[in-house]
């Protein structure tokens, strides 16, 4: 094991769309990268992209609703790097994008493998990275959205584990905190592959998040997201914890 | 009785004392796993429905636990599980209220300075109040208002982390904060009231 002089960071679903964002900004600051997804090919390239940043990318397969995959996921990580100091959970289902509906629309099947990304992949990052992340005083960082606080007539589920992530690392953040480790939560807004999928579904979607946004533009994953992401991680924030931060152009009423 | 009001929840003490008091007509909410909700969900669409609808899931009570220390099992149960049986519950109660009609959900939630070791109900807590939001948007445009009750009655059992709650009797009862919250939410007083859900906590947390 090599105890790296630079950061070491994990983050899941990171083969694209906001996830990218956050791996590159972190690479820009000279972070171990690690994108933990199912994807190869995709989270290759954005690994290939952090380390022209200057950072060190990686690749591991990880299926974040499977205990023993993040665990391995974990431990590979921790071997080569020797220390863990930020968990991003950014996985999303893929259903998200995909079906517009109000709740009594959605079947059982479709509610877990919401829950199944959302919060068993919260679960499980933030049981299995928590020794780690102790010993340097890092940090998690959940990404959840605007649905979290207002709800969604047509994403109702999403909605729903979206607002848990919230609620679980508010708590956590207490919980974690006598041991210096911050727990936060970040809202974004982007223009994501995924996103771009959603105003084809709901055509009428567009207009609808366009016409609240004071900046008038979706954000830019890397630069609009991924640097507000790696402030949550740095010690830059290091009295922040408990806390959503909404990184939506001031889209959202609620805060 | 009033036939105009139903409650879902599970068959146990605190729900039915909750149904007797409302003086609502019962709906029990499946024991069973994912086909035995699949079909309720399905019967309820025969189902002549209610003007107001209570949906109260209070899951097995279980001790603070940090989540370091907390198994797979322990999180699905306390956590998983009961989120999915609220999206379907609250599905259910979409199905069954009439037009014009009041949703209100009653659920468990650490207040968020008493949260420490209670994350996997912080999360049930919230997800259903964000569900409760969406309900309210897609249910409104027929004239349906829905609305939560946010309760740490059951869960807390310590003293609160100081500061001290500005009202007395922390963390209140079912009996006194949860069923006056219910009752005035579900009232003509709130007709202009949706996708509100009110901390019955005696001023812990807003």
């Amino acid at each position: 094991m090599v105890n790296s002089q630079r950061r070491s960071a994990f983050i899941s679903g990171a083969s694209g769309g906001v996830g990218r964002g956050i791996a590159l900004a972190l690479g820009e600051a000279g972070w171990s990268v690690w994108i933990g997804a199912r994807r190869a090919a995709e989270s290759e390239a954005v690994a290939a992209e952090v380390t022209a940043l200057g950072g060190a990318g990686h690749f591991l397969y990880c299926d974040v609703t499977d205990e023993q995959s993040v665990a391995a996921a974990l431990a590979q990580l921790v071997a080569t790097d020797g220390r863990l100091d930020g968990v991003v959970h950014n996985a999303t289902s893929g259903l998200t994008a995909t079906k517009s509906a109000p709740l009594a629309n959605f079947s059982v099947e479709e509610i877990w493998q919401h829950i199944g990304v959302a919060m068993r992949g919260a679960y499980l990052l933030s049981h299995l990275a928590f020794d780690n992340l102790k010993q340097n005083g890092g940090a998690l960082l959940i990404l959840t959205s605007e649905a979290g606080f207002e709800g969604k007539a047509n994403l109702p589920v999403y909605a729903g584990v979206k607002a848990a992530q919230r609620g679980f690392a508010r708590a956590l953040a207490r919980e974690w905190g006598p041991h210096g480790v911050r727990v936060n939560c970040m809202a974004p807004l982007a223009t994501t592959p995924a996103m771009d999928r959603a105003f084809v579904t709901d055509p009428s979607m567009k207009a609808r998040v366009m016409g609240r946004n004071p900046l008038a533009r979706l954000g830019e994953p890397l630069q609009d997201i991924g640097r507000a992401a790696r402030f949550l991680l740095s010690p830059d924030s290091v009295y922040v914890t408990g806390h959503t931060l909404m990184v939506d152009g001031g889209s959202c009423p609620v805060t | 009785m009033d036939n105009q009001l139903a409650l879902i929840g599970y068959d146990d003490s605190d729900t039915l004392h909750l149904a007797t008091e409302l003086g609502a007509r019962f709906i029990a909410a499946p024991a069973g796993g994912d086909q035995a909700w699949t079909d309720w969900r399905a019967d309820l669409r025969a189902d002549a429905g209610a003007l107001r609808i209570v949906v109260a899931l209070f899951h097995a009570v279980s001790a603070e636990q940090k989540l370091a220390e907390m198994q797979l099992e322990s999180w699905f149960n306390r956590a998983e599980k009961p989120l999915m049986h609220w999206m379907m519950a609250l599905g259910g109660a979409a199905l069954l209220c009439q037009d014009g009609g009041a949703i209100v959900a009653v659920t468990d939630d650490p207040t968020p300075l008493d949260s420490s070791g209670f994350a996997a109900e912080a999360a049930v807590g919230q997800g259903v109040a964000a569900l409760v939001r969406s309900l309210a948007l897609s249910e409104g445009k027929r004239g349906v208002r829905a609305n939560g009750v946010l309760t740490p009655c059951r869960l807390i059992k310590r003293p609160p982390v100081a500061p001290s709650p500005p009202l007395s009797g922390f963390p209140g009862t079912l009996g006194e904060d949860v069923l006056s919250s219910v009752r005035l939410l579900l009232s003509a007083d709130a007709a202009y009231l949706t996708g509100h859900c009110l901390p019955a906590d005696r001023g812990r947390s807003w």
